[in-house]
């Protein structure tokens, strides 16, 4: 298991694994350290996701994929 | 009389008819309490200024009443002010004084607002509330009602309160002085660096009575006036003009606002000022002529330091600033001062300006540190048992107040005291309170609108 992950640093166009096994792509990262703002690139539990635009919830993200501009 | 009755507020402690005012409106935490669900749930209250929050996602975090509020510019460039509290477990959702973000969230549990105040960000929203939650239910608490005038901000949280305009009355006048460029064009203020934030160990009141137009407490400053910190190397001012106007108390009834105000003779140029300062004196010199260019025989009123009820004190001259009076307990008041300049102003006039200011006013201005000594002093000195008995005394210049005050052709309307001979009054003070007593007793606005049924009865 990785270490607990610093969402203030994820920069826009960074990848996130959620929980539920979603990825999804960082648009917007308003720095408060508990939300982001993301657009799902896939979603095991409902494929209707895949595409929007949600707040992503800090402690629903396990795990980071490749990263975005710094 | 029994104990539990004498408690809070009531009526008699306000006795104008005497010149008396009961010193237990100062220190009584029962009455204390009373007003913040009387007068600070129910006034206009100064929350800040426009160019404080000059892009879409800008904040200033203010207060009303004891209450913090966040003062926002939304997305789609919209003003709001809500409630700095998250509406699920009630934590501050800003917790910074000023900056610029797409959402507030609450640190607790991570209940997020949009700039507009709309719930955005529930966490677990799908899973622990199965989507059942209605956001749009427990959005931040917004005001009842908000107005912009010329800049400023302003808000109450009573839907019943009449517009901000017919709250300020004939009043408009004197914030006008404050809010427009000193050339005369309406609404050129902005605020000049950040907010000075600082606590007096007194009651809210006594700041608020002191900017109402205490003339008499003058002796306080003549360290400051020998020391000479004015603009143009003497004393705390520039006096010239002042020395060839009327100084007048100015009282709008019914309201509870009230102003020192100059009015120079219909033939006189305001004398020079800011003379340590070649480029500022030269700057005025021109506002002075554009400004008599295009108000005319308005242009004849100079502002100088008054209260806008309950607790937003104006200083429209020298130094230019807002203060509020904001009440931390019955004993204790958070002072908060901004300093203004016209926008338009060169960078070297608003930088000698903010030396000026900062050397006058705010915690370290040499003339506020005197009035924070005596307020300090006063307020511990009325707590005790003993001097509670002992109401202080409003009676100067009872009686002699007039409505139909012109000087040289020019009306000043209210309840007038010419001060050039007399000096000083306590009306400004009588006209506060009478307000303040007003609203302690009052059940709601139809009650408060004075002047409506006054207006009403005119008309039967």
């Amino acid at each position: 298991m990785s270490g607990p992950i610093n969402i203030r640093e994820l920069a826009p166009g960074t990848s996130i694994v959620l929980a539920d096994g979603a990825e999804a792509e960082i648009v917007a990262n308003p720095g408060d350290g508990i939300w982001l703002f993301a657009r799902y690139l896939s979603s095991p539990s409902d494929a209707a996701l895949i595409g929007q635009e949600d707040m992503i919830f800090a402690q629903n993200v396990v795990s980071v994929g490749r990263s975005g501009a710094a | 009389m029994a104990m539990k009755e004498r408690r809070g507020y009531r009526s008699g402690l306000v006795d104008l008819p005497m010149g008396e005012i009961s010193r237990e409106i100062f220190v009584n935490e029962d009455i204390y309490a009373e007003e913040q669900e009387r007068i600070f749930a129910r006034a206009w209250l100064h929350v800040g200024h426009e160019s404080q929050i000059p892009k879409p996602g800008d904040y200033f975090v203010s207060s009303m009443g004891e209450e913090s509020v966040i003062l926002c510019r939304d997305r789609a460039g919209r003003i709001h002010v809500f409630l700095n509290s998250c509406r699920h477990r009630g934590m501050k959702v800003c917790r910074y004084d000023e900056g610029s973000t797409p959402v507030f969230t609450c640190p607790y549990h991570g209940w997020s607002y949009g700039t507009d105040g709309r719930l955005v960000g529930v966490p677990y929203f799908r899973e622990a509330y199965h989507s059942r939650l209605d956001k749009e239910k427990w959005g931040l608490v917004e005001v009842a009602q908000l107005a912009n005038y010329k800049g400023s901000i302003w808000a109450t949280w009573d839907p019943a309160a009449p517009s901000f305009t017919e709250y300020l009355g004939g009043f408009t006048r004197y914030l006008d002085l404050q809010l427009d460029g000193w050339d005369g064009r309406e609404g050129q203020a902005e605020v000049l660096c950040g907010v000075q934030k600082w606590l007096v160990p007194c009651n809210w009141k006594f700041p608020a009575e002191n900017f109402s137009g205490d003339t008499y407490h003058n002796i306080s400053h003549r360290s400051v006036d020998l020391a000479g910190i004015g603009p143009s190397g003497a004393g705390r001012r520039d006096m010239g003009e002042r020395d060839v106007s009327r100084k007048l108390h100015v009282c709008i009834p019914d309201r509870g606002h009230q102003t020192i105000l100059y009015v120079l003779p219909a033939d006189k140029v305001p004398p020079p000022a800011y003379l340590n300062a070649p480029i500022v004196a030269e700057y005025f010199r021109h506002c002075e002529a554009e400004r008599r260019r295009l108000r005319g025989p308005e242009a004849r009123l100079v502002g100088a330091p008054g209260e806008i009820f309950p607790n937003t004190a104006l200083l429209s001259r020298q130094p230019r600033t807002m203060a509020g009076w904001h009440p931390r307990g019955p004993h204790q008041t958070e002072c908060w001062r901004w300093f203004f300049v016209d926008r338009d102003a060169p960078s070297e006039v608003k930088s000698i300006l903010r030396d000026y200011y900062i050397r006058y006013s705010g915690p370290a201005g040499m003339t506020e540190q005197d009035d924070m000594e005596n307020w300090n002093y006063a307020h511990a000195a009325s707590r005790g048992t003993i001097a509670r008995r002992f109401p202080y005394n409003y009676d100067q210049g009872s009686g002699t107040a007039v409505d139909d005050y012109e000087y040289q052709g020019l009306r000043v309307p209210g309840d007038v005291i010419d001060l050039t001979e007399v000096q000083s009054s306590e009306q400004p003070m009588r006209n506060f309170y009478r307000r303040w007593a007003e609203f302690m007793e009052a059940d709601d606005w139809s009650q408060l609108a004075t002047w409506r049924i006054g207006e009403r009865k005119a008309a039967e």
